[in-house]
Protein backbone atom coordinates (compact mmCIF):
# COMPACT_ATOMS: atom_id res chain seq x y z
CA UNK A 1 0.00 0.00 0.00
CA UNK A 2 1.74 3.22 -1.00
CA UNK A 3 0.92 5.76 1.07
CA UNK A 4 1.38 8.26 -1.86
CA UNK A 5 -1.76 7.48 -3.36
CA UNK A 6 -3.38 9.38 -0.07
CA UNK A 7 -1.35 12.03 0.11
CA UNK A 8 -1.29 13.08 -3.26
CA UNK A 9 -4.58 14.74 -3.04
CA UNK A 10 -3.58 16.62 -0.37
CA UNK A 11 -1.54 19.03 -2.31
CA UNK A 12 0.19 18.02 -5.39
CA UNK A 13 -3.18 16.68 -7.01
CA UNK A 14 -5.57 18.77 -4.83
CA UNK A 15 -9.13 18.37 -6.85
CA UNK A 16 -9.84 21.66 -6.28
CA UNK A 17 -7.29 23.73 -7.23
CA UNK A 18 -5.38 21.98 -9.59
CA UNK A 19 -7.80 19.79 -10.99
CA UNK A 20 -10.29 22.27 -10.79
CA UNK A 21 -13.01 19.75 -10.01
CA UNK A 22 -15.89 20.23 -7.48
CA UNK A 23 -16.96 23.50 -7.76
CA UNK A 24 -20.73 23.96 -7.08
CA UNK A 25 -20.53 21.85 -4.16
CA UNK A 26 -17.51 24.34 -3.03
CA UNK A 27 -18.85 27.54 -3.53
CA UNK A 28 -22.43 27.38 -2.29
CA UNK A 29 -21.71 25.07 0.58
CA UNK A 30 -18.70 26.88 2.04
CA UNK A 31 -21.25 29.69 3.84
CA UNK A 32 -19.99 28.68 7.68
CA UNK A 33 -17.02 25.38 8.69
CA UNK A 34 -20.07 23.60 9.50
CA UNK A 35 -21.36 22.99 6.61
CA UNK A 36 -18.15 22.38 5.12
CA UNK A 37 -16.89 19.75 7.34
CA UNK A 38 -20.73 17.80 6.99
CA UNK A 39 -20.06 18.38 3.37
CA UNK A 40 -16.79 17.08 3.22
CA UNK A 41 -18.34 13.38 5.29
CA UNK A 42 -20.67 13.05 2.79
CA UNK A 43 -18.06 12.82 0.04
CA UNK A 44 -15.71 11.33 1.48
CA UNK A 45 -18.26 8.19 2.07
CA UNK A 46 -19.05 8.62 -1.47
CA UNK A 47 -16.00 9.05 -3.26
CA UNK A 48 -14.33 6.12 -0.96
CA UNK A 49 -17.35 3.92 -1.65
CA UNK A 50 -17.83 4.05 -5.07
CA UNK A 51 -14.22 4.10 -5.92
CA UNK A 52 -13.63 0.97 -3.59
CA UNK A 53 -16.50 -0.29 -5.52
CA UNK A 54 -15.94 0.36 -8.91
CA UNK A 55 -12.46 -1.10 -8.54
CA UNK A 56 -13.51 -4.21 -7.12
CA UNK A 57 -15.68 -4.83 -10.11
CA UNK A 58 -13.53 -3.42 -12.92
CA UNK A 59 -13.04 -6.46 -14.80
CA UNK A 60 -16.43 -7.20 -14.92
CA UNK A 61 -17.86 -4.19 -16.50
CA UNK A 62 -17.84 -3.43 -19.73
CA UNK A 63 -16.36 -0.61 -20.95
CA UNK A 64 -19.63 0.20 -23.18
CA UNK A 65 -21.54 0.39 -20.31
CA UNK A 66 -19.57 1.43 -18.03
CA UNK A 67 -21.02 5.15 -17.74
CA UNK A 68 -24.35 4.15 -16.92
CA UNK A 69 -22.33 1.68 -13.76
CA UNK A 70 -20.79 4.17 -12.40
CA UNK A 71 -23.60 6.35 -12.02
CA UNK A 72 -25.73 3.90 -10.69
CA UNK A 73 -22.91 2.94 -8.00
CA UNK A 74 -21.91 6.74 -7.62
CA UNK A 75 -25.66 7.48 -7.30
CA UNK A 76 -26.59 4.78 -4.53
CA UNK A 77 -24.10 5.91 -2.52
CA UNK A 78 -25.29 9.14 -2.61
CA UNK A 79 -28.32 8.42 -2.00
CA UNK A 80 -27.59 6.61 1.20
CA UNK A 81 -25.86 9.34 2.45
CA UNK A 82 -28.97 11.82 1.95
CA UNK A 83 -31.30 9.12 3.83
CA UNK A 84 -28.98 9.00 6.83
CA UNK A 85 -28.06 12.52 7.08
CA UNK A 86 -32.03 13.40 6.79
CA UNK A 87 -32.29 10.75 9.68
CA UNK A 88 -29.39 11.48 11.77
CA UNK A 89 -28.55 14.65 10.91
CA UNK A 90 -31.56 16.58 10.40
CA UNK A 91 -30.09 20.10 10.41
CA UNK A 92 -27.33 19.77 8.51
CA UNK A 93 -29.28 18.10 5.72
CA UNK A 94 -31.39 20.74 5.67
CA UNK A 95 -28.78 23.35 5.62
CA UNK A 96 -26.67 21.54 2.83
CA UNK A 97 -30.29 21.19 0.82
CA UNK A 98 -30.32 20.20 -2.84
CA UNK A 99 -26.44 20.09 -2.25
CA UNK A 100 -26.50 16.00 -0.93
CA UNK A 101 -28.38 14.78 -3.89
CA UNK A 102 -25.81 17.06 -5.97
CA UNK A 103 -22.91 14.96 -4.88
CA UNK A 104 -23.58 12.59 -7.78
CA UNK A 105 -22.51 14.99 -10.05
CA UNK A 106 -19.32 16.38 -8.08
CA UNK A 107 -17.12 16.19 -11.07
CA UNK A 108 -14.59 14.60 -8.60
CA UNK A 109 -15.99 11.69 -8.25
CA UNK A 110 -16.63 10.63 -11.59
CA UNK A 111 -13.60 12.01 -12.76
CA UNK A 112 -11.69 9.60 -10.13
CA UNK A 113 -14.02 6.38 -10.98
CA UNK A 114 -12.96 7.05 -14.82
CA UNK A 115 -9.57 8.11 -14.02
CA UNK A 116 -8.21 5.78 -11.49
CA UNK A 117 -10.67 3.24 -9.87
CA UNK A 118 -11.29 1.69 -12.89
CA UNK A 119 -7.73 1.19 -13.65
CA UNK A 120 -6.53 0.45 -10.62
CA UNK A 121 -6.46 -2.19 -7.68
CA UNK A 122 -8.81 -1.52 -4.61
CA UNK A 123 -6.77 -0.94 -2.23
CA UNK A 124 -4.91 2.14 -4.15
CA UNK A 125 -8.33 3.41 -5.41
CA UNK A 126 -9.26 3.17 -1.44
CA UNK A 127 -6.07 5.67 -0.58
CA UNK A 128 -6.80 7.45 -3.54
CA UNK A 129 -10.71 8.38 -2.80
CA UNK A 130 -9.77 9.20 1.10
CA UNK A 131 -6.70 11.38 0.02
CA UNK A 132 -9.18 13.69 -2.73
CA UNK A 133 -11.50 13.86 -0.12
CA UNK A 134 -9.61 15.13 2.17
CA UNK A 135 -8.15 17.59 -0.33
CA UNK A 136 -11.29 18.74 -0.97
CA UNK A 137 -11.85 19.08 2.65
CA UNK A 138 -8.92 21.19 3.09
CA UNK A 139 -10.64 23.28 0.16
CA UNK A 140 -13.79 24.09 1.29
CA UNK A 141 -12.79 24.19 5.01
CA UNK A 142 -10.30 26.88 3.82
CA UNK A 143 -12.69 29.09 1.97
CA UNK A 144 -15.72 28.31 4.81
CA UNK A 145 -13.08 29.82 7.49
CA UNK A 146 -12.73 32.89 5.62
CA UNK A 147 -15.95 33.62 4.32
CA UNK A 148 -17.79 32.82 7.52
CA UNK A 149 -14.62 34.71 9.66
CA UNK A 150 -14.78 37.96 7.64
CA UNK A 151 -18.69 38.07 7.28
CA UNK A 152 -19.76 37.28 10.58
CA UNK A 153 -16.70 38.34 12.28
CA UNK A 154 -16.48 34.82 14.39
CA UNK A 155 -16.09 31.44 13.77
CA UNK A 156 -18.68 28.25 15.49
CA UNK A 157 -17.84 24.75 14.80
CA UNK A 158 -20.51 22.21 16.48
CA UNK A 159 -21.55 24.72 19.02
CA UNK A 160 -18.02 25.81 20.11
CA UNK A 161 -16.77 29.64 19.62
CA UNK A 162 -13.46 29.23 18.12
CA UNK A 163 -13.23 32.86 16.88
CA UNK A 164 -15.22 35.06 19.25
CA UNK A 165 -16.81 37.98 17.25
CA UNK A 166 -13.81 40.84 16.76
CA UNK A 167 -15.74 43.34 14.20
CA UNK A 168 -18.79 45.50 14.99
CA UNK A 169 -19.41 45.61 11.23
CA UNK A 170 -18.52 42.41 9.37
CA UNK A 171 -18.15 42.35 5.59
CA UNK A 172 -21.64 40.16 5.14
CA UNK A 173 -20.89 40.17 1.03
CA UNK A 174 -18.31 36.69 1.95
CA UNK A 175 -21.22 35.24 2.58
CA UNK A 176 -22.98 35.76 -0.66
CA UNK A 177 -22.03 33.95 -4.65
CA UNK A 178 -19.57 36.94 -5.07
CA UNK A 179 -18.13 36.65 -1.75
CA UNK A 180 -17.51 33.28 -2.96
CA UNK A 181 -16.08 33.86 -6.43
CA UNK A 182 -13.69 36.71 -4.31
CA UNK A 183 -12.16 33.96 -2.09
CA UNK A 184 -11.37 31.14 -4.50
CA UNK A 185 -9.90 34.10 -6.69
CA UNK A 186 -7.83 35.05 -4.15
CA UNK A 187 -6.47 31.65 -2.79
CA UNK A 188 -5.80 30.60 -6.60
CA UNK A 189 -3.68 33.68 -7.24
CA UNK A 190 -1.75 33.11 -3.98
CA UNK A 191 -0.94 29.21 -5.41
CA UNK A 192 -0.40 30.71 -8.63
CA UNK A 193 1.59 33.79 -7.01
CA UNK A 194 4.20 30.72 -5.14
CA UNK A 195 4.76 28.60 -8.61
CA UNK A 196 5.09 31.63 -10.47
CA UNK A 197 8.12 32.25 -7.86
CA UNK A 198 9.20 28.63 -7.49
CA UNK A 199 9.82 28.48 -11.40
CA UNK A 200 11.49 31.93 -11.50
CA UNK A 201 14.44 30.11 -8.95
CA UNK B 1 -51.01 27.71 -10.19
CA UNK B 2 -48.06 28.83 -10.79
CA UNK B 3 -46.97 32.35 -12.02
CA UNK B 4 -45.21 31.49 -15.02
CA UNK B 5 -43.63 34.86 -16.10
CA UNK B 6 -42.53 34.56 -12.09
CA UNK B 7 -40.61 31.28 -12.35
CA UNK B 8 -39.47 32.98 -15.56
CA UNK B 9 -37.86 36.37 -14.87
CA UNK B 10 -37.22 34.38 -11.26
CA UNK B 11 -34.91 31.40 -13.00
CA UNK B 12 -32.75 34.00 -15.78
CA UNK B 13 -32.10 36.99 -13.23
CA UNK B 14 -33.19 36.69 -9.54
CA UNK B 15 -31.95 32.98 -9.32
CA UNK B 16 -29.64 32.77 -12.28
CA UNK B 17 -28.22 29.26 -11.68
CA UNK B 18 -24.62 30.39 -12.28
CA UNK B 19 -24.54 33.48 -10.63
CA UNK B 20 -26.25 32.47 -7.53
CA UNK B 21 -27.01 29.18 -6.88
CA UNK B 22 -23.45 27.94 -7.64
CA UNK B 23 -25.09 25.12 -10.64
CA UNK B 24 -23.00 24.39 -13.30
CA UNK B 25 -19.95 26.28 -12.49
CA UNK B 26 -17.64 23.67 -14.44
CA UNK B 27 -18.28 24.19 -17.75
CA UNK B 28 -18.83 28.04 -16.83
CA UNK B 29 -15.50 28.62 -16.44
CA UNK B 30 -14.24 25.64 -18.58
CA UNK B 31 -15.74 26.68 -21.79
CA UNK B 32 -16.57 30.71 -21.43
CA UNK B 33 -12.88 31.24 -22.76
CA UNK B 34 -14.59 31.91 -26.49
CA UNK B 35 -17.95 33.52 -27.18
CA UNK B 36 -19.07 30.96 -30.32
CA UNK B 37 -17.89 28.04 -27.48
CA UNK B 38 -20.21 29.21 -24.74
CA UNK B 39 -22.74 30.04 -27.53
CA UNK B 40 -22.96 26.64 -28.24
CA UNK B 41 -22.86 25.01 -25.14
CA UNK B 42 -25.27 27.49 -23.63
CA UNK B 43 -27.34 25.97 -26.41
CA UNK B 44 -27.28 22.97 -25.71
CA UNK B 45 -27.63 23.16 -21.95
CA UNK B 46 -31.01 24.95 -22.47
CA UNK B 47 -32.24 22.04 -24.61
CA UNK B 48 -31.30 19.55 -22.15
CA UNK B 49 -32.64 21.43 -19.29
CA UNK B 50 -36.03 21.70 -20.62
CA UNK B 51 -36.25 18.65 -21.83
CA UNK B 52 -35.20 16.97 -18.47
CA UNK B 53 -37.12 19.26 -16.62
CA UNK B 54 -40.22 17.71 -18.79
CA UNK B 55 -39.14 14.53 -18.70
CA UNK B 56 -38.23 13.79 -14.77
CA UNK B 57 -41.30 16.01 -13.49
CA UNK B 58 -43.88 12.81 -15.30
CA UNK B 59 -41.70 10.32 -13.84
CA UNK B 60 -41.26 11.69 -10.79
CA UNK B 61 -45.71 12.34 -10.40
CA UNK B 62 -46.65 9.05 -11.76
CA UNK B 63 -43.75 6.61 -10.96
CA UNK B 64 -42.35 7.47 -8.40
CA UNK B 65 -44.80 8.84 -5.92
CA UNK B 66 -47.62 6.23 -6.56
CA UNK B 67 -45.18 3.21 -5.83
CA UNK B 68 -43.63 5.80 -2.31
CA UNK B 69 -40.17 5.25 -4.11
CA UNK B 70 -39.15 9.08 -3.82
CA UNK B 71 -36.00 8.51 -2.15
CA UNK B 72 -34.60 6.73 -5.78
CA UNK B 73 -35.48 10.05 -7.68
CA UNK B 74 -31.45 11.15 -7.47
CA UNK B 75 -30.34 7.77 -9.50
CA UNK B 76 -33.29 7.57 -11.87
CA UNK B 77 -33.35 11.28 -12.83
CA UNK B 78 -29.69 11.30 -13.55
CA UNK B 79 -29.68 7.70 -15.32
CA UNK B 80 -32.49 9.18 -17.18
CA UNK B 81 -31.18 12.47 -18.09
CA UNK B 82 -27.77 10.15 -19.07
CA UNK B 83 -29.86 8.16 -20.93
CA UNK B 84 -31.28 11.05 -22.81
CA UNK B 85 -28.01 13.02 -23.46
CA UNK B 86 -26.69 9.87 -24.73
CA UNK B 87 -29.61 9.30 -27.27
CA UNK B 88 -29.61 12.80 -28.05
CA UNK B 89 -25.97 12.76 -28.99
CA UNK B 90 -26.40 9.77 -31.46
CA UNK B 91 -29.68 11.45 -33.49
CA UNK B 92 -27.37 13.99 -33.56
CA UNK B 93 -24.32 12.71 -34.67
CA UNK B 94 -26.29 10.43 -37.28
CA UNK B 95 -28.68 13.38 -38.99
CA UNK B 96 -27.18 16.23 -38.55
CA UNK B 97 -23.86 15.70 -38.31
CA UNK B 98 -22.50 19.51 -39.19
CA UNK B 99 -24.83 20.42 -35.84
CA UNK B 100 -23.09 17.30 -34.33
CA UNK B 101 -19.55 18.66 -34.84
CA UNK B 102 -21.03 22.82 -33.39
CA UNK B 103 -22.60 21.29 -30.16
CA UNK B 104 -21.73 17.29 -30.07
CA UNK B 105 -18.93 17.44 -27.62
CA UNK B 106 -20.66 19.60 -25.13
CA UNK B 107 -23.07 17.15 -24.49
CA UNK B 108 -21.45 14.70 -22.25
CA UNK B 109 -20.55 17.75 -20.54
CA UNK B 110 -23.71 18.41 -19.96
CA UNK B 111 -24.49 14.50 -18.17
CA UNK B 112 -22.61 15.80 -14.99
CA UNK B 113 -23.32 19.28 -14.87
CA UNK B 114 -24.97 19.60 -11.41
CA UNK B 115 -26.94 22.13 -13.74
CA UNK B 116 -29.16 19.85 -14.74
CA UNK B 117 -29.96 17.60 -12.32
CA UNK B 118 -30.15 20.57 -10.01
CA UNK B 119 -33.24 22.12 -11.84
CA UNK B 120 -34.93 18.70 -11.67
CA UNK B 121 -34.68 18.62 -8.09
CA UNK B 122 -36.10 22.51 -7.67
CA UNK B 123 -39.02 21.67 -10.10
CA UNK B 124 -39.97 19.09 -7.04
CA UNK B 125 -38.59 21.31 -4.15
CA UNK B 126 -40.77 24.05 -5.62
CA UNK B 127 -43.59 22.30 -6.43
CA UNK B 128 -44.32 22.69 -9.50
CA UNK B 129 -46.72 21.77 -12.20
CA UNK B 130 -45.60 20.03 -15.51
CA UNK B 131 -45.92 23.29 -17.59
CA UNK B 132 -44.17 25.51 -14.36
CA UNK B 133 -41.24 22.98 -14.16
CA UNK B 134 -40.78 23.02 -17.79
CA UNK B 135 -40.92 26.69 -17.92
CA UNK B 136 -38.36 26.94 -14.92
CA UNK B 137 -35.87 24.63 -17.03
CA UNK B 138 -35.71 26.63 -20.02
CA UNK B 139 -35.55 29.28 -18.04
CA UNK B 140 -32.93 28.40 -16.16
CA UNK B 141 -31.25 27.28 -19.09
CA UNK B 142 -31.42 30.93 -20.34
CA UNK B 143 -30.30 32.34 -17.87
CA UNK B 144 -27.53 29.97 -17.66
CA UNK B 145 -26.62 30.67 -21.49
CA UNK B 146 -27.04 34.88 -20.59
CA UNK B 147 -24.42 34.24 -17.93
CA UNK B 148 -21.78 32.25 -20.15
CA UNK B 149 -21.84 34.58 -23.08
CA UNK B 150 -21.52 37.80 -20.42
CA UNK B 151 -18.71 35.96 -18.52
CA UNK B 152 -16.78 34.84 -22.10
CA UNK B 153 -17.43 38.44 -23.79
CA UNK B 154 -15.39 39.51 -21.02
CA UNK B 155 -13.19 37.03 -20.64
CA UNK B 156 -12.23 37.55 -24.49
CA UNK B 157 -11.41 41.08 -23.75
CA UNK B 158 -9.16 39.91 -20.79
CA UNK B 159 -7.23 37.82 -22.85
CA UNK B 160 -6.33 41.60 -24.72
CA UNK B 161 -5.58 42.96 -20.99
CA UNK B 162 -2.55 43.12 -18.53
CA UNK B 163 -3.68 40.90 -15.95
CA UNK B 164 -0.93 40.42 -13.18
CA UNK B 165 0.72 36.90 -13.84
CA UNK B 166 -0.98 35.28 -10.97
CA UNK B 167 -4.39 36.08 -11.57
CA UNK B 168 -4.25 35.43 -15.20
CA UNK B 169 -6.65 32.34 -16.25
CA UNK B 170 -8.72 31.07 -13.56
CA UNK B 171 -8.73 33.52 -10.68
CA UNK B 172 -8.91 36.88 -12.71
CA UNK B 173 -12.40 34.48 -14.18
CA UNK B 174 -13.82 34.02 -10.53
CA UNK B 175 -13.30 37.80 -10.10
CA UNK B 176 -15.24 38.75 -12.92
CA UNK B 177 -17.84 36.37 -11.68
CA UNK B 178 -17.88 38.03 -8.79
CA UNK B 179 -18.82 41.07 -10.54
CA UNK B 180 -21.06 39.69 -12.07
CA UNK B 181 -22.72 38.39 -9.21
CA UNK B 182 -23.20 41.71 -7.40
CA UNK B 183 -24.69 43.47 -10.59
CA UNK B 184 -26.73 40.39 -10.74
CA UNK B 185 -27.98 40.85 -7.54
CA UNK B 186 -29.55 44.01 -7.70
CA UNK B 187 -32.41 42.10 -9.16
CA UNK B 188 -33.00 40.34 -5.90
CA UNK B 189 -35.63 42.36 -4.94
CA UNK B 190 -37.95 42.02 -7.67
CA UNK B 191 -41.15 40.66 -7.01
CA UNK B 192 -43.93 39.82 -9.67
CA UNK C 1 -28.07 -10.01 -29.66
CA UNK C 2 -25.71 -11.95 -27.68
CA UNK C 3 -23.58 -8.94 -27.25
CA UNK C 4 -25.73 -6.60 -26.25
CA UNK C 5 -26.73 -9.46 -23.80
CA UNK C 6 -23.11 -9.73 -22.92
CA UNK C 7 -23.02 -5.87 -21.99
CA UNK C 8 -26.62 -5.19 -20.46
CA UNK C 9 -26.19 -8.42 -17.35
CA UNK C 10 -23.29 -6.49 -15.61
CA UNK C 11 -25.21 -3.26 -15.67
CA UNK C 12 -28.62 -5.07 -15.10
CA UNK C 13 -27.03 -6.60 -11.64
CA UNK C 14 -25.37 -3.73 -10.25
CA UNK C 15 -29.11 -1.96 -10.81
CA UNK C 16 -30.43 -4.67 -9.23
CA UNK C 17 -28.12 -4.67 -6.24
CA UNK C 18 -28.27 -0.78 -5.77
CA UNK C 19 -32.26 -1.35 -6.01
CA UNK C 20 -31.91 -3.63 -2.78
CA UNK C 21 -29.20 -1.76 -0.67
CA UNK C 22 -31.63 1.50 -0.81
CA UNK C 23 -34.42 0.19 -0.64
CA UNK C 24 -32.76 -1.29 2.76
CA UNK C 25 -30.91 1.87 3.89
CA UNK C 26 -34.63 3.57 3.04
CA UNK C 27 -36.49 0.92 5.22
CA UNK C 28 -33.44 1.50 8.13
CA UNK C 29 -34.01 5.11 8.23
CA UNK C 30 -37.77 5.38 6.92
CA UNK C 31 -38.80 5.34 10.76
CA UNK C 32 -36.68 8.19 11.96
CA UNK C 33 -36.94 10.43 9.11
CA UNK C 34 -40.87 10.50 9.79
CA UNK C 35 -39.58 10.56 13.80
CA UNK C 36 -37.69 14.16 13.27
CA UNK C 37 -40.29 15.91 10.90
CA UNK C 38 -42.66 14.89 13.39
CA UNK C 39 -40.93 16.37 15.91
CA UNK C 40 -40.32 19.52 14.74
CA UNK C 41 -44.22 19.53 14.56
CA UNK C 42 -44.54 18.98 17.88
CA UNK C 43 -41.77 21.27 19.73
CA UNK C 44 -43.36 23.90 17.34
CA UNK C 45 -46.87 23.37 18.40
CA UNK C 46 -45.86 23.25 21.65
CA UNK C 47 -44.18 26.16 21.98
CA UNK C 48 -46.85 28.53 20.54
CA UNK C 49 -49.32 27.18 22.89
CA UNK C 50 -47.45 25.43 25.72
CA UNK C 51 -49.19 23.25 27.56
CA UNK C 52 -52.16 22.43 25.09
CA UNK C 53 -53.27 19.46 23.12
CA UNK C 54 -53.98 19.71 19.24
CA UNK C 55 -56.56 18.24 17.18
CA UNK C 56 -55.91 18.52 13.33
CA UNK C 57 -58.27 19.60 11.44
CA UNK C 58 -57.55 19.56 7.11
CA UNK C 59 -55.19 22.53 7.15
CA UNK C 60 -55.02 23.65 10.76
CA UNK C 61 -55.22 22.79 14.04
CA UNK C 62 -57.19 23.50 16.60
CA UNK C 63 -55.62 23.68 20.32
CA UNK C 64 -57.39 22.84 23.32
CA UNK C 65 -56.78 23.37 27.03
CA UNK C 66 -58.91 22.03 29.32
CA UNK C 67 -61.29 21.33 26.88
CA UNK C 68 -61.77 24.85 25.66
CA UNK C 69 -60.30 26.14 21.93
CA UNK C 70 -57.84 28.38 23.02
CA UNK C 71 -56.66 29.22 19.50
CA UNK C 72 -55.54 27.98 15.81
CA UNK C 73 -52.18 27.09 14.61
CA UNK C 74 -51.34 26.76 11.09
CA UNK C 75 -48.77 26.50 8.43
CA UNK C 76 -47.45 28.90 6.23
CA UNK C 77 -45.24 29.11 3.13
CA UNK C 78 -43.50 31.93 1.68
CA UNK C 79 -40.59 32.39 -1.22
CA UNK C 80 -38.00 34.22 0.81
CA UNK C 81 -34.24 35.49 -0.29
CA UNK C 82 -33.28 31.95 -1.05
CA UNK C 83 -35.98 29.30 -1.06
CA UNK C 84 -39.32 28.68 1.13
CA UNK C 85 -39.65 30.02 4.47
CA UNK C 86 -42.24 27.58 6.25
CA UNK C 87 -43.83 29.40 9.22
CA UNK C 88 -45.80 28.17 12.02
CA UNK C 89 -48.13 30.83 13.21
CA UNK C 90 -50.66 30.78 16.34
CA UNK C 91 -53.97 32.36 15.82
CA UNK C 92 -56.46 33.55 18.95
CA UNK C 93 -60.03 33.04 18.34
CA UNK C 94 -60.12 36.93 18.17
CA UNK C 95 -57.74 36.70 14.91
CA UNK C 96 -54.67 38.23 16.62
CA UNK C 97 -51.43 36.45 16.47
CA UNK C 98 -49.91 34.43 19.77
CA UNK C 99 -46.80 33.91 18.18
CA UNK C 100 -44.98 32.98 15.05
CA UNK C 101 -42.53 29.78 14.95
CA UNK C 102 -39.77 29.55 12.12
CA UNK C 103 -39.78 25.75 10.95
CA UNK C 104 -37.56 25.96 8.13
CA UNK C 105 -35.77 28.83 5.99
CA UNK C 106 -32.50 28.45 4.29
CA UNK C 107 -32.06 32.41 4.02
CA UNK C 108 -28.64 34.17 4.12
CA UNK C 109 -26.58 33.10 7.65
CA UNK C 110 -25.96 35.91 9.92
CA UNK C 111 -29.14 37.85 7.81
CA UNK C 112 -31.90 36.42 6.87
CA UNK C 113 -32.05 33.22 9.31
CA UNK C 114 -32.31 36.03 12.34
CA UNK C 115 -36.08 36.00 11.09
CA UNK C 116 -36.20 32.74 13.30
CA UNK C 117 -34.78 34.71 16.32
CA UNK C 118 -37.21 36.00 19.03
CA UNK C 119 -36.19 39.52 18.70
CA UNK C 120 -38.05 39.52 15.04
CA UNK C 121 -40.64 37.12 15.78
CA UNK C 122 -41.53 38.96 19.07
CA UNK C 123 -42.81 41.21 16.89
CA UNK C 124 -46.10 39.37 15.89
CA UNK C 125 -47.34 38.73 19.39
CA UNK C 126 -51.03 40.34 19.92
CA UNK C 127 -50.72 42.39 16.48
CA UNK C 128 -54.05 42.15 14.42
CA UNK C 129 -54.08 40.78 10.63
CA UNK C 130 -54.46 44.24 9.22
CA UNK C 131 -51.02 45.48 11.16
CA UNK C 132 -49.30 42.09 9.86
CA UNK C 133 -46.81 44.24 7.69
CA UNK C 134 -43.71 46.01 7.44
CA UNK C 135 -43.44 49.47 8.59
CA UNK C 136 -42.59 50.88 5.11
CA UNK C 137 -45.74 49.17 4.06
CA UNK C 138 -48.19 51.03 6.87
CA UNK C 139 -47.71 47.80 9.44
CA UNK C 140 -46.44 47.49 12.36
CA UNK C 141 -43.69 45.25 11.83
CA UNK C 142 -39.25 46.28 11.69
CA UNK C 143 -37.78 45.03 9.46
CA UNK C 144 -34.14 43.30 10.21
CA UNK C 145 -31.83 46.21 9.07
CA UNK C 146 -29.95 44.27 5.71
CA UNK C 147 -32.71 41.53 5.51
CA UNK C 148 -35.54 43.28 3.86
CA UNK C 149 -36.51 41.05 1.66
CA UNK C 150 -36.20 37.81 3.87
CA UNK C 151 -38.67 39.83 6.83
CA UNK C 152 -41.39 41.20 3.71
CA UNK C 153 -41.07 37.66 2.90
CA UNK C 154 -42.03 35.85 6.38
CA UNK C 155 -44.33 38.75 6.74
CA UNK C 156 -46.46 38.78 4.01
CA UNK C 157 -46.69 34.60 4.60
CA UNK C 158 -47.93 34.88 8.07
CA UNK C 159 -50.61 37.40 6.72
CA UNK C 160 -51.77 35.90 3.71
CA UNK C 161 -52.28 32.83 6.11
CA UNK C 162 -53.59 34.13 8.59
CA UNK C 163 -56.18 35.50 6.18
CA UNK C 164 -57.01 32.48 5.37
CA UNK C 165 -56.84 31.09 8.71
CA UNK C 166 -59.59 33.44 9.76
CA UNK C 167 -61.95 32.54 7.14
CA UNK C 168 -61.56 29.15 7.41
CA UNK C 169 -61.72 28.89 11.43
CA UNK C 170 -65.11 30.56 11.12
Amino acid sequence: MKLDELTKGLFKNNPVFYLVLGLCPLLAVSTSVDNAIGMSMGVLFVLAGSNVIISLLRHWIPPEVRIPCFIVVIASFVTIVDLFMHGYAPELHERLGIYVPLIVVNCIIFARAEAFASKKPVSASFLDGIGMSIGFMLAIVVIASCREILSTGKMIIFGYTLIPSFTQSPSVVMLLPPGAFLTIATIMALINYRHIRKERR
Amino acid sequence: MDNLLAIAIGAIFVNNFILFKFLGLCPFFGVSKKTSSALGMGVAVIFVMTCASAITWPIYTYLLIPFEIEFMRTIIFILVIAAFVQLVEMIIRKYQPSLYKALGIYLPLITTNCAVLGVALVNLNERYSLIGSVVNGFSAGIGFTFALLLMSGIRERLELADVPKSFRNLPIAFITAALLGLAFMAFSGMRL
Amino acid sequence: MNRLLRISIPLIIICIVSGVTLTASYSLTEERIKAVEERTITEALSSIFPGASFTKTDDYYTALAQGEEIGYVFITEGKGFSGTIKTMVGMYPNDTISRIYVISQTETPGLGTRIAEPEFTNQFMGKRIEDLRLRRDGGLIDAITGATISSHAITEAVRTGAEVARNETR
